[in-house]
């Protein structure tokens, strides 16, 4: 309940926000119905829903490459259609598939192809540009691929590429279309890891997924498409339920927590096909007690920490923080009382910040 | 000469591709029944930019009236024909496409036979040529725009529709053609040649394939958008329609002159710019210089086989197919691969 409250509250300013967006296709059923979202700088969206949901059309929808049939979409508060090309697309960038990118260009002169926003028409890129195009793919870990061929390449590699590609254009908007997906166990981590950490510095990431585990490790805010235009969005844990992804999906999952040496990752495990697809989710109001103890590896995330805690500062009724000089770390461990909806809420929040380990343990 | 990182050209490079199209047409010019040595070529050219007259007067007639046309014509066909191929294999992503995909060729040699069947002079014949070469692209265009899916690769399958619905309109031309006399001539013309160059036909023909040319040399970074699928290409912030539209004009427009001047000079625009590919992979900061440069040289070198190696003259067209495939296919199997 508070936290729908402070998303009002905050909801002028939102860096990125769908008011209402509806699409059809010509001759079509109604796809999607009434979106609304909205995402600040640094934070990570999921969308996640059936295939033929829409969740392609909602990116193209949003980055105005379909029109709305009615609603809009809001860069800082200023219709995306109102502004020019070349001016969005310095602010966001989108990451295409990787089966329908064009590939026979090197990975380096794919990178430069980020900049085009910024280069006239009548110019090549600059040192400038350049300087730019090798430090993203350093920063990204791919710069030994410089030189090589897209074509030549693997497919974790070249998403990696096209990752580097929409940096290139330094956007606050980072627009991924299913990054993941056809991507082995490790290249899955590259992919999302890298996200995650361009994320952590402040770049506003939307994607979509079709693994809902994805969006619960990863991202804080989902939006759910159902087939029959049905969508609910807001902070993961409260979307990607058990009973929404019946709903949506039509199958029958458990979300299980895994304990690692670190953390308390979420999973979700299909366990078959479900008939009925029962509406809404249950409100968890109770009041319950819990501790969360955080101790980060190192000192670079400490803001993200601090406005976590600052935003659930009502849950708060014991702090302790504790810098452990000889190993350069810290620890802090919270006691909360509040809804186990809201305390759940923080817990996956901190659990998204890189480099710290996050476990809470509940009354 | 090894590639650079940025996909320009190396400095020796550009020396080699400013260079080489003067040392062949220099060499061109001494060729032919009347055998010119370099050093009076230099002269009479020399003579003629200070406005004074050579030596000879028969060495200074064959090279500048009937020579240097030829050569100058050469030089905008090949290198036209190569940057408008290698614009249109990246337009449509695809690398058999040349600079006939959108029927800009075959409408371009109708309106010529056309002209030629209705009696029309060289002038008469090239404007015709230019005119339904025109009007060919416009109709591919109408008839394969307009979908949501597909996009392009509708407008290159209607480009084949228009263009074998203009070889048709050719056949039937020459069915009605006079036998003795028209007849010849439109199959001669189709077969392509550079005899017909003069200083007129080029005042008329030039300056639309000098400004085509120009042009993608200015855009040509960002012809490297060309190949993205429409997304990529729009979220590169880029007037996506403005550069594709800008493309085809320029592509149709180079064609069309280069046609109506010589009749349909095949497998240039196929040839060169792949080669160049081969070379210099697919960034267009050099593949587009490279395929001005490699197309006028080749073009130098088969017309003056074509005038010179019998005493009858052979259609360029001929020659283009029995040295240009040999030569690709030696260049397809010695390099590593590539693609578009």
């Amino acid at each position: 309940m508070n936290g729908q409250i402070r998303n009002d509250a905050r909801s002028g300013d939102a860096l990125l926000r769908i008011e209402n967006g509806s699409f059809a296709y010509k001759s079509g059923p109604q796809i999607l119905k009434d979106i609304n979202i909205e995402l600040d700088p640094g934070e990570i969206l999921a969308v996640l829903g059936p295939n033929g949901a829409g969740k392609t059309t909602l990116l193209r929808c949003m980055m105005d490459m379909l029109h709305w049939q009615s609603g809009r979409s809001l860069l800082d508060g200023e219709d995306i259609r109102s502004i020019p090309a070349s001016k969005l697309w310095r602010r966001m960038a989108y990451v295409p598939q990787a089966r329908s990118a064009a590939v026979s260009y090197t990975a380096f002169q794919t990178v430069l192809l980020g900049r085009s926003s910024r280069i006239g028409a009548f110019s090549a890129p600059s040192a400038e540009d350049m300087k730019v195009a090798e430090s993203v793919m350093e920063r990204l870990g791919i710069s030994h691929l410089a030189d090589k061929p897209c074509y030549a390449i693997s497919g974790g590699e070249l998403q990696m590429v096209l990752i580097a590609r929409a940096m290139a254009a330094e956007p606050e908007i980072l627009v991924l279309d299913e990054p993941e997906s056809n991507l082995d166990f490790k290249n899955q981590l590259i992919v999302l890891d890298a996200m995650t950490a361009l994320a952590a510095e402040g770049v506003a990431c939307i994607f979509n997924t079709h693994y809902p585990a994805h969006a619960l490790q990863r991202a804080g805010k989902a939006l759910m498409l159902s087939k029959d235009g049905k969508s609910i969005f807001g902070e993961t844990t409260g979307v990607v339920t058990e009973e929404n992804i019946r709903h949506a999906f039509g199958v029958e999952a458990l979300i299980g927590e895994v304990e690692t040496p670190h953390n308390i990752m979420k999973n979700v495990v299909a366990v078959g096909i479900s008939e009925d697809s029962a509406e809404g989710p249950a409100v968890r109001d109770e009041t319950i007690l819990a501790s969360v103890t955080v101790i980060m590896r190192n000192n670079d995330h400490a803001a993200l920490i601090n406005s976590a805690f600052r935003d659930y500062n009502h849950l708060l009724i014991g702090r302790m923080g504790l810098p452990h000089r000889r190993s350069d770390k810290y620890i802090i461990t919270v006691m909360l009382e509040g809804p186990a909806a809201d305390i759940e809420a923080l817990s996956h929040r901190l659990s998204l910040i890189p480099d710290i380990s996050v476990k809470t343990t509940y009354e | 000469m090894s590639l650079r990182r940025d996909g320009r050209l190396g400095a020796a490079w550009i020396v080699i591709l400013i260079v080489l199209p003067f040392i062949a047409a220099i060499i061109a010019l001494g060729i032919g029944r009347m055998s010119i040595a370099p050093g009076e070529v230099f002269e009479v050219l020399r003579a003629a930019l200070s406005g004074k007259h050579a030596s000879s007067e028969l060495i200074e007639k064959t090279v500048m009236q009937l020579r240097l046309p030829r050569i100058i014509l050469a030089v905008l066909v090949g290198a036209g024909l190569s940057v408008s191929g290698c614009a249109f294999q990246s337009l449509f992503a695809n690398p058999l496409a040349t600079p006939d995909t959108l029927g800009v060729a075959s409408g371009a040699a109708f309106g010529a036979a056309l002209g030629i069947l209705l009696g029309f002079n060289l002038i008469g014949i090239q404007l015709m040529g230019l005119a339904m070469g025109g009007f060919a692209v416009a109709l591919t265009w109408l008839a394969g725009s307009g979908k949501d899916k597909g996009g392009l690769s509708y407008i290159v399958l209607s480009g084949i529709m228009i263009g074998s619905l203009f070889s048709a309109l050719i056949s039937f031309v020459k069915f009605a053609a006079d036998a003795e006399s028209q007849l010849p001539a439109i199959t001669y013309w189709l077969m392509g040649g550079l005899d017909k160059a003069n200083y007129r036909t080029l005042s008329l023909g030039a300056p639309v394939i000098i400004a085509g040319i120009v042009l993608f040399m200015l855009i040509r970074w960002r012809m490297n958008l060309l190949p993205l699928s429409d997304d990529e290409a729009k979220a590169s912030g880029v007037n996506l329609r403005l550069l594709r539209g800008v493309t085809v004009v320029a592509a149709t427009a180079i064609t069309a002159s280069c046609v109506s001047m010589c009749g349909q000079v095949g497998w240039v625009g196929l040839l060169i710019p792949h080669m160049c590919r081969m070379l210099f992979g697919n960034n267009h900061l050099s593949i587009v210089p490279a395929s001005v440069s490699f197309g006028a040289v080749f073009m130098i070198i088969v017309d003056t086989l074509a005038r010179s190696i019998s005493a009858a003259e052979i259609p360029v067209s001929i020659l283009t197919a029995m040295i240009g495939a040999p030569f690709f296919i030696v260049l397809m199997r010695r390099s590593g691969g590539w693609r578009i």
